[in-house]
């Protein structure tokens, strides 16, 4: 008898996750559907699920639309370079913030916290005014700069080293182990899976923003894949929906490729949090 | 993993790295801005030292930038003493915040597009050039009714380039076949008839709507200016939509909409439109509003016989006019003004006016570009692309207000409040009234 509600209870809960599952597939499904209609098929009522002809040329005439490779390559340098000194800036910080105990701690581990609440768009005027003065705008630079640090990175490491036992950081000290050693020999190994996930969660954003990029670029020599591709999309009625979706596609499969690679030390790190 | 040493020097190096680019790009920098402040001085006076670059940016993505990216490249080729650089900057309000932040860091591109309704402010802003000094009299060349906002305090401060006005788009074969008039509808009353006769039901589910439109503050503007309203009063410090002239297009849309014959397409802004036209494509809808700049596309792609019509009559016919005008920047250089303006006009001839029409659906700028045996010929092979040329003639500026632009979407809120149920026309005019005066008096 418990068995058989234990197992009524498992199907249950096995539909549950299929429709969650599936209300964040859909829209994927469709974009890469969409992508590969033709465009009267796009336009077609009722909408087809799967594309009757498989209209390939899309992606081409979207990689074609615009010097691709270069927004490609820009896209990575600024997504990559950008993690780099994240990585660089929050380690010590949050190590600092998490194991010392000095004068201001709470004050400025406030101001961390506050620099979370506020969203680029309402500071952007007076970085960019001063990315200007210094002849920075239009370069990758000023893509890359202004997200040296991470507040969201500094606040998720400190959680994460703020859990690493009191003993296993006493006994490298008596071992004669610098405090520069001990943040990136036992520190960091032991919250790599925080780690990753913030990383993630920071090279997927600075990969898709679009804002930024928008306002600190004129240029295609600088440009990032989000603005190639919303140079597809016509103002004042017309786009071509497929070419889009198409160039959509083109955008996010680097980071389904890193997803699935990266999926098991996500799910370490919410684990870990949990604990 | 890391050990201590090859961290620190990976620091090091990365450190001493940035800071090499940063001095060396912050020098670069200045380099450039000394360079071409010292070129176009000697440029002004002589025309020998070198070509003037200037830079233009634009808002219009897709095919239409691509014929953009190739009008300027022919502008290059055929003017020695000018380089203009081309940059795609977004929709009109990515392009107008990202204007502005250039202007307040003095690296403001020299010309660019502006939609029509944000003149206004830009040139309240005194982001703008009068452009009077340097077209003497030669703004004459533009149809008159596309230059009501390219003036702001009696300034010239714009000329039109891609412009368009609303239209009513109509399914001549669903209007055969349901007896009626396949010019579509003249007045408000025929716009009702026609959508009560074009809309199907099915038990209680409606298959097919007569009308739809986009609740949008572009077309509501063109149906208060049919009820012989306006949406500010003349000095631009009031709203006046808290009038018969004002309610009317809501107690029009609300009632057709309870009456089943029309769809309140769902989306935020051009989500709307996109529903709309998709709709009208699909046979969904029998008529609706929207832009002339629609119409190369719909054409293309609707299997019926597509006919566009004007906006029908109120007390009068009325529409505003849309699009974008070209702009030149208040803080570019002498030499980069003239440039400027030798670009502007060149962009707005006939000569690119008439391909740039064609192409594009937009209307053309210039009266003689209208009376061109190529525009002519192009009207008679498909009529419709004249109707919003003809409509001119009951055309109206947008609103001109320097905060127009966060004024329309307070309206255009309250507009989708009564339209949804949740406020009486009443209600929300009085409360776009009060919030809109806020706004007006800043």
């Amino acid at each position: 008898m418990y068995r058989v509600i234990l197992a009524s209870r498992k199907t249950v809960e096995w539909i549950g996750l299929l429709i969650v599952a599936f209300l964040f597939v859909f829209p994927f499904l469709w974009m890469a559907s969409t992508a590969f209609k033709t465009m009267p098929e796009v336009r077609q009522f009722p909408p087809t699920l799967l594309p009757e002809t498989w209209e390939w040329s899309n992606f081409a005439q979207a990689w074609e639309s615009g010097p691709f490779l270069m927004y490609t390559w820009n896209s990575i340098l600024v997504a990559v370079g950008i993690l780099i000194l994240q990585f660089l800036t929050a380690v010590p910080a949050a190590y600092a913030f998490a194991r010392y105990k000095f004068p201001g701690r709470n004050l400025l581990f406030g101001l961390v916290l506050i620099v979370l609440m506020i969203p680029g768009q309402v500071i952007f005027l007076p970085i960019y005014v001063q990315l200007s003065g210094w002849g920075l705008v239009n370069t990758l630079w000023s893509l890359i700069l202004p997200y040296a640090a991470s507040a969201f990175g500094i606040f998720l490491l400190r959680q994460a080293f703020m859990q690493v036992p009191d003993e296993v950081i006493e006994a490298a000290r008596l071992d004669n182990a610098s405090e520069w050693k001990i943040m990136w020999t036992i520190m960091v190994p032991m919250a790599k899976p925080v780690l990753v996930t913030f990383g993630l969660f920071s090279f997927i954003y600075h990969w898709n923003d679009y804002f930024w990029p928008l306002i600190m670029t004129n240029s295609d020599e600088v440009r990032t894949l989000p603005i190639g591709i919303s140079s597809l999309h016509m103002s004042d009625g017309g786009t071509l929906w497929n070419v889009m979706m198409a160039g959509n596609m083109i955008l996010i499969l680097p980071i389904l490729v890193i997803f699935f690679v990266a999926q098991r030390h996500i799910i370490k790190a919410f684990i870990y949090q949990s604990k | 993993m890391f050990s201590m040493k090859k961290t620190g020097t990976i620091l090091c190096a990365l450190t001493i790295g940035l800071s090499g680019v940063l001095a060396g790009c912050g020098s670069s920098g200045k380099e450039q801005s000394t360079s071409t402040g010292s070129t176009s001085q000697p440029a002004a006076s002589t025309a020998t030292s070198g070509p003037v670059q200037i830079d233009f940016w634009y808002a219009l993505g897709g095919v239409r930038g691509k014929t953009i990216e190739d009008m300027v490249k022919k502008f290059n080729e055929t003017h020695k003493d000018i380089i203009v650089k081309p940059a795609y900057q977004g929709a009109y309000q990515e392009n107008h915040s990202k204007v502005l932040a250039s202007v307040a860091a003095s690296n403001n591109p020299d010309v660019t597009m502006v939609e029509i309704a944000s003149i206004a402010a830009f040139a309240d802003a005194k982001v703008l050039e009068d452009l009077t000094p340097y077209s003497q009299g030669d703004e004459k060349k533009y149809i008159p009714g596309l230059m009501k906002n390219s003036y702001w305090n009696d300034k010239l401060y714009a000329v039109p380039f891609n412009r368009s006005t609303p239209l009513l788009y109509i399914n001549r074969d669903m209007l055969k076949e349901a007896g009626l008039d396949s010019n579509g509808p003249k007045t408000w009353d025929e716009l009702v008839s026609f959508s009560q006769k074009l809309s199907k039901k099915e038990g209680d589910k409606i298959t097919r709507y007569g009308f739809s439109t986009p609740v949008d503050i572009w077309f509501y503007e063109a149906l208060v200016f049919q009820g012989g309203g306006n949406i500010l009063s003349e000095n631009g410090k009031e709203l006046t939509i808290n009038n018969e002239a004002g309610k009317a297009p809501l107690e029009l849309w609300s009632k057709m909409v309870k009456e089943g014959i029309m769809k309140n397409p769902p989306g935020e802004n051009y989500n709307a439109w996109d529903v709309a036209e998709q709709d009208f494509l699909n046979q969904k809808v029998g008529m609706i509003f929207t832009s002339t700049g629609s119409l190369t596309e719909l054409k293309k792609n609707a299997k019926f016989d597509m006919g566009a019509a004007f906006l029908p009559a109120n007390k009068t016919f009325g529409t505003p006019t849309g699009g974008a005008n070209l702009v030149m920047l208040a803080k570019s250089t002498d030499a980069e003004k003239k440039a400027a303006w030798e670009f502007m006009k060149w962009m707005t001839d006939t000569e690119q006016t008439v391909p740039w029409s064609i192409a594009s659906g937009y209307m053309p700028v210039t009266t003689e570009a209208i009376d061109s045996a190529e525009m002519k010929a192009f009207y008679e092979k498909d009529p419709n692309f004249k109707v919003a040329v003809e409509q001119l003639q009951y055309g109206y500026p947008r609103p001109m207000a320097p905060g127009y632009k966060e004024l329309q979407d307070v309206i255009q809120k309250e507009l989708q409040r009564a339209m949804l149920g949740q406020a009486t026309v009443d209600e929300a005019m009085q409360a776009a009234t009060e919030k809109g005066s806020k706004l007006l008096k800043k």
